[in-house]
């Protein structure tokens, strides 16, 4: 009676005992190693995540839109102004440290970041003055030769610090008369936004310091239509869309800045009805001329809104070339977009929740949604 | 008082720089009166002015009138109320300022909107509402600035919505 159970147990032995003779060998000791950055990419984006929930935290995530990996990290104090240097080699971050983290004397310091690396490469120590505001290509900005480093300051008084990144220093700083930002534009010259509407240019002599001035005529109406800072590079300069929808395009190729007749991104039909709205408003590829915006339908008030769709545009016809609604891919509302150069371009996508997603910029087929990528990513930045 | 006599010094400085220019003069006028104001204004007790309706919910939610141009942490969520900082925190000497309807009274109202400074963010009841709001370059109607810019420590916590007065139509 007991020889059926007996045999069970001996034959279960005996296939264990085979199987712990074939088990594979133990994996090998590893090396402890530091990994090494692959060759930069197109589709690598910087993405600033303000860590609004504890804002002393901000940091830059480095994120690669083929592998979908994290790919390291550029850490940004406070309320960081954020940028990229002309040949993409270097990050720069201008923020403010407390002596005792979150309180205590302040140190606000411009912070360079290797590329290639991701270790910081040196400092310039700041005047306790630069913007602390919501993040713009325009808080801080290379000349585009990068000879020059622009950082904004507002205290509430509004001017810029001149420095020369090359030799770690802060050359000057110049009054702005109330007009913010740095607008980089040829070798030499700055233009900051004015509460008329205007453009404020000071050109710079070779040490750094004001050699000329000049007010442009008004370019929008802060009452009636005000225009988002966050201002999109094109090939003469950058684009900066309105609240109602407005693309106002600001060729900085001159020897002033020129205005072209403003065009509506919204038939009169949808005027009023949809609108952009977003932290990073819009992108554009340049060479194939596209223009990418999340839109929505709401009021006034609502600029901040993000997008339920991000609508295209070909920026030489002005006409819409397609309209992708994110909420059908399951996606929160669009905070900031932005889009690779090459000619396989890849648009990403920062949501209202923290995903970001990535899109054939050609057919807008979404191929992945990286969950929470950071807490809070308002601006992507890209090589 | 350090972060006061820094203020007004960059004021002044401000002002002997700019006599000519008139929007600004407005600009940083608006500022300065809604920080002078602050001791004058009327202190939020609840009244019936004040009180919440089902529509726009009660100091604690977003939708509360009061906070009609807000963007950050509601300090009511965070230890203080709609008007006050929190224990231990510094309210910002300048404001951003908004218009606001009560629908409590039918009026309009103009409100302060002081950051409270000091301590990190509170990270509890973020609100980003936006009427009339205007970009950076009309800093005084911009909700996006760290207006603890000026303070000793000028690490952002919170934000309150202080009635200013009725707006004058």
């Amino acid at each position: 009676m007991r020889s059926a159970p007996l045999r069970s147990a001996a034959t279960l032995c005996l296939t264990l005992s085979v199987l712990a003779h074939a088990a594979p060998p133990p994996l090998p000791a590893e090396h402890l190693t530091v990994q090494q950055l692959p060759p930069k990419s197109p589709h690598w984006v910087y993405v600033y995540d303000e860590a609004f929930n504890n804002e002393i935290d901000a940091r830059v995530h480095l994120f690669d839109g083929d592998s979908y990996r994290r790919l390291g990290q550029i850490d940004a104090g406070f309320t960081p102004s954020v940028n990229l240097s002309p040949d993409g080699a270097t990050t720069v971050v201008a923020t403010t440290y407390f002596a005792r983290g979150s309180r205590g004397a302040r140190t606000d310091v411009v912070e360079f970041t290797d590329n290639a690396t991701l270790a910081t490469s040196g400092e310039i120590v700041l005047p306790p003055k630069r913007v602390e505001t919501a993040p713009s290509l325009f808080n801080i900005a290379y000349s585009p030769d990068g000879h020059f480093l622009y950082v904004a300051y507002v205290t509430p008084a509004a001017s810029f610090g001149v420095l020369d990144p090359a030799h770690g220093k802060v050359l000057g700083e110049i009054d702005t008369a109330g007009c913010v930002l740095v607008i980089p534009w040829g070798p030499d010259r700055v233009s900051s936004i004015c509460e008329s509407g205007r453009l404020l240019t000071v050109t710079l002599d070779a040490q750094g310091h004001e050699a000329a001035r000049a007010l442009s005529e008004p370019f929008f109406d802060p009452d009636l239509d005000p225009v988002f800072v966050q201002g999109i590079p094109t090939t003469r300069g950058y684009a900066f869309l309105s609240f109602l929808g407005e693309v106002h395009e600001v060729d900085l190729s001159g020897a002033r800045p020129a205005f072209a007749q403003p065009w509506s991104l919204v038939s009169p039909a949808e005027q009023g009805r949809w609108r952009p709205g977003a932290d990073q408003v819009g992108a554009i590829h340049r060479a194939l001329g596209r223009l990418y915006v999340p839109m929505h339908q709401g009021g006034e008030g609502t600029h901040k809104d993000g997008g339920t769709e991000i609508w295209v545009f070909e920026m030489a016809s002005h006409r819409r070339l397609a309209r992708w609604p994110v909420q059908a891919a399951g996606l929160s509302r669009v905070l900031a977009v932005q889009v690779s150069q090459d000619p396989a371009p890849i648009l990403f996508a920062a949501t209202n929740a923290a995903d970001v997603a990535v899109f054939d910029a050609l057919s807008g087929k979404l191929r992945h949604v990286e969950k929470h990528l950071g807490q809070t990513p308002w601006m992507m930045l890209n090589p | 008082m350090r972060s006061l006599d820094h203020l007004f010094e960059h004021s002044s400085r401000s002002l002997a720089r700019r006599t000519s220019r008139r929007s600004l003069l407005a600009s940083l006028g608006q500022l300065l009166t809604g920080a002078a104001l602050l001791p004058l204004l009327p202190v939020d007790r609840g009244g019936r002015a004040w009180a919440s309706d089902a529509k726009s919910g009660g100091p604690e939610t977003c939708e509360y009138w009061k906070y009609c141009a807000i963007d950050g942490f509601l300090c009511s969520c965070c230890g203080g109320t709609s008007s006050s900082c929190p224990p231990g925190t510094a309210s910002s000497p300048i404001t951003w300022i908004g218009t606001c309807h009560n629908p409590g009274d039918g009026r309009d109202y103009i409100v302060s909107y002081n950051d409270c400074c000091g301590k990190t963010s509170c990270g509890n009841c973020e609100c980003n509402r936006n009427e009339r709001e205007k970009p950076v370059y009309r800093p005084s109607r911009n909700n996006d600035l760290n207006w603890c810019m000026a303070n000793a420590d000028s690490n952002y916590h919170c934000t309150v919505s202080v009635i200013l007065g009725v707006a004058e139509k």
